[in-house]
């Protein structure tokens, strides 16, 4: 829609008529009404096509608090909102891709994107970042601070980071010491003097972020709970007082603080800009990292859990389809109850909560306890018997057959693949 | 090597009493592994909290004595300074990656870092001597189960994440054994104050618990994501494919 959201009460309040008297006199006359902001107005044609689900006869919406993908964004510019109307004559010079081209302020998201995906937190941190940009007139630009972005797998993690809400997407080295890090991030700050800069309060990005903030010299803000274009509020003391002040330049953010970003999709234009070279630390001598053993996790620190059910019985062979499927192994409560897998294994409302991004149910109906500890992970894989198992319904990639068949044929099937 | 604990003014969120950190009780573990005779350092008022960290491995116990509301950063720079001018210089300074009671923004240990010009490492799981004298092997946490050995010159500051090893079991009659003296703030190494220089519109207040986001679920499988009855074969190549196609796993030629 390119025509300007109108705002009512301020058009009554420019056409009212300064009268002594206790009654309000309008001049109906008066025409000219200056939009109160510079947003444009929704259009709620695009949302409708946009849920609207599958090509039949009768049409079928979905309405559910989706994230919106890449296709559907993309379908949003080309459906057909109405017979013979094309969704791009309806909203005429609104482009697919939201273009920010002269930004009039920047705010920094440093993410870690590991191994080139968002996690939920980086979204978060994006949907914040995106919040402060449209703060007031709006007009700024939400900048993806990442060290994995890299060449090879740029396209993907561009398109994600623009669906995720960044503007622009900018990169430090990432495999030097963080001082390194550090001292590139403060060259960005220098080149760019961005209003706002958000980190995650979590592992490297929680370090990054106090090593700028010594080397800035400016206070930190950490470990925000609560975030307004107006205010920002962290707890200190013990979490017995809060502090709330205008949003600052350095803040931390924890996970599940903020909405990630769920409007269009945003331009995510990599800006160029030479990084010098920035040592190390003269007391750093060697650094080696050592991959998590996912067999010895715990079930909570882990990323991928492959589980068991009633609809197991082999439990060797799915001990080794663990192995090889590099996942911790988990069980559901009768598997436990059972003694065939030990307790610590417990997925579900009494056993842990799952933080996991993906999650393998084996024979597994999916009872509403079990369904409350996977409710964290973003893709559930399902193998059940039952076509009308909760599991089925809840997964993202649903098989139904038996979980004893499909295990030894994974296993083979891997076996091959890496042969 | 010597090894000094950086001690915060942590209270109970219910009673209101001071009491240990609990991530300083596991640094106090990880001293104690190193060192003999770890000593804590804390700047404040009153006692009563952290001398229960003798009871969890510490040898003694210093304590620079300074009004709550003061800053505690120079006193706690200046004594450090001084101690590592002496003999017996302590090398290797441990605190928990957040201090409690006071501001909470974790910065101590950088700005001490900073003013005293020492390396700092974050989020340590485990700690050993190197096989070089004066290097020290940091294990770091990092997410999923990783971890990054660092070796590192001593003397150097170390924050210790809460994925260490718990601490080590309370004893009283240790505790009573344990040698706390007192200090005044003779020396303090001046530093710029952020503090005093950050927002006047900042406003203190009774902490409100605001609730964290609902996790969400995620995709529901829709038409072509539901296969009933494929052959097992079928089923593990649907599922490879998926893991591969969403960059869980990758079990190719790496």
């Amino acid at each position: 829609m390119s025509r300007l959201r109108k705002d009512p009460r301020a058009e009554r309040q420019e056409r009212q008529v300064a009268a002594a008297g206790r009654r309000p006199r309008i001049d109906v006359g008066h025409r000219e009404a200056k939009a109160a902001s510079g947003r444009l107005r929704r259009d709620p044609w695009r949302e409708w096509s946009a849920s609207l689900v599958g090509e039949s006869r009768r049409k079928r919406y979905d309405r559910s608090q989706r994230q919106m993908e890449h296709g559907n964004s993309a379908r949003l510019t080309r459906a057909r909102a109405r017979d013979g109307v094309e969704a791009t004559e309806i909203s005429p010079g609104q482009p697919a891709v939201r273009v920010i081209d002269e930004p009039a302020f920047l705010v920094f998201a440093v993410i870690t994107a590991a191994g080139g995906r968002l996690s939920r937190l980086d979204r978060q941190l994006l949907g914040a970042a995106r919040l402060l940009a449209d703060a007031g007139d709006g007009g700024g630009a939400a900048v993806a601070i990442t060290a994995a972005f890299d060449p090879v797998t740029a396209k993907d993690l561009a398109r994600s980071l623009g669906e995720a809400g960044a503007d622009r997407v900018l990169s430090v080295p990432g495999d030097i010491h963080p001082s390194g890090t550090a001292a590139a991030l403060r060259h960005h700050v220098e080149a760019f003097a961005p209003r706002h800069m958000l980190f995650a309060e979590d592992g490297d990005s929680a370090d990054l972020a106090r090593r700028l903030a010594v080397s800035l010299n400016e206070p930190l803000f950490a470990g925000v709970e609560h975030l307004t274009p107006r205010s920002a509020v962290r707890a200190l003391r013990n979490g017995t007082r809060e502090v709330a002040l205008a949003p600052p330049l350095l803040m931390t953010l924890g996970e599940d603080r903020m909405k990630p970003y769920e409007s269009g999709p945003c331009e995510a234009r990599p800006l160029d800009i030479e990084v010098g070279p920035f040592g190390g630390d003269p007391a750093i001598l060697s650094v080696e990292i050592i991959p998590g053993d996912p067999a010895s996790l715990a079930l909570s620190e882990t990323d991928f859990v492959v589980s068991a059910g009633n609809g197991v019985s082999d439990f060797a062979a799915f001990g080794d389809l663990a192995a090889v499927l590099k996942a911790t192994p988990g069980a559901s409560r009768v598997v436990c109850d059972a003694g065939l897998m030990p307790r610590a294994a417990q997925v579900g409302a009494s056993g842990t909560v799952l933080a996991a991004d993906c999650y393998l149910a084996l024979g597994i109906s999916g009872a509403p306890q079990h369904l409350q500890g996977i409710a964290g992970c973003e893709h559930v894989i399902a193998v059940n018997t039952d076509l009308h198992a909760a599991m089925i319904e809840r997964a993202g990639l649903a098989i139904v057959q038996d979980a004893q068949l499909v295990m030894p044929a994974l296993v083979k099937l891997l076996a091959e693949r890496q042969a | 090597m010597k090894t000094i604990v950086l001690l915060s003014d942590a209270r109970n969120p219910v009673s209101g009493r001071q009491q240990l950190s609990r991530l300083e009780a596991q640094a106090i573990g990880l001293a104690a592994g190193l060192c003999e005779k770890p000593r804590g350092l804390h700047a404040g008022s009153g006692e009563d909290g952290v001398s229960a960290g003798l009871g969890h491995g510490l040898a003694g116990l210093d304590i620079i004595d300074l009004p709550a509301t003061d800053d505690p950063l120079p006193a706690l720079a200046g004594f450090i300074a001084k101690a590592m001018g002496g003999a017996g210089a302590p090398e290797l300074i441990l605190c928990g990656r957040r201090g409690e009671g006071g501001e909470e923004t974790g910065l101590v240990p950088y700005r001490l870092a900073e003013t005293l010009g020492l390396p700092i490492l974050a989020d340590a799981v485990a700690i050993r001597a190197g096989e070089i004298a004066g290097t020290l092997v940091v294990d770091q946490a990092m997410a999923k189960g990783a971890r990054r050995r660092v070796t590192i010159k001593l003397p150097a500051i170390v924050t210790v994440h809460s994925l260490a090893p718990p601490p080590m079991p309370f004893a009283f009659g240790r505790m009573r054994r344990g040698e706390i003296r007192h200090h005044e703030p003779l020396e303090r190494l001046g530093l710029p104050d952020t503090a005093a220089r950050s927002d006047a519109s900042a406003e203190e207040r009774p902490h409100r618990a605001r609730p964290k986001l609902m996790r969400q679920s995620g995709t529901a499988s829709g038409g072509p994501n539901l296969h009933v009855g494929p052959e097992p074969d079928e089923a593990a190549r649907l599922i490879l494919d998926y893991l591969e196609a969403n960059g869980i796993r990758r079990y190719g030629s790496s």
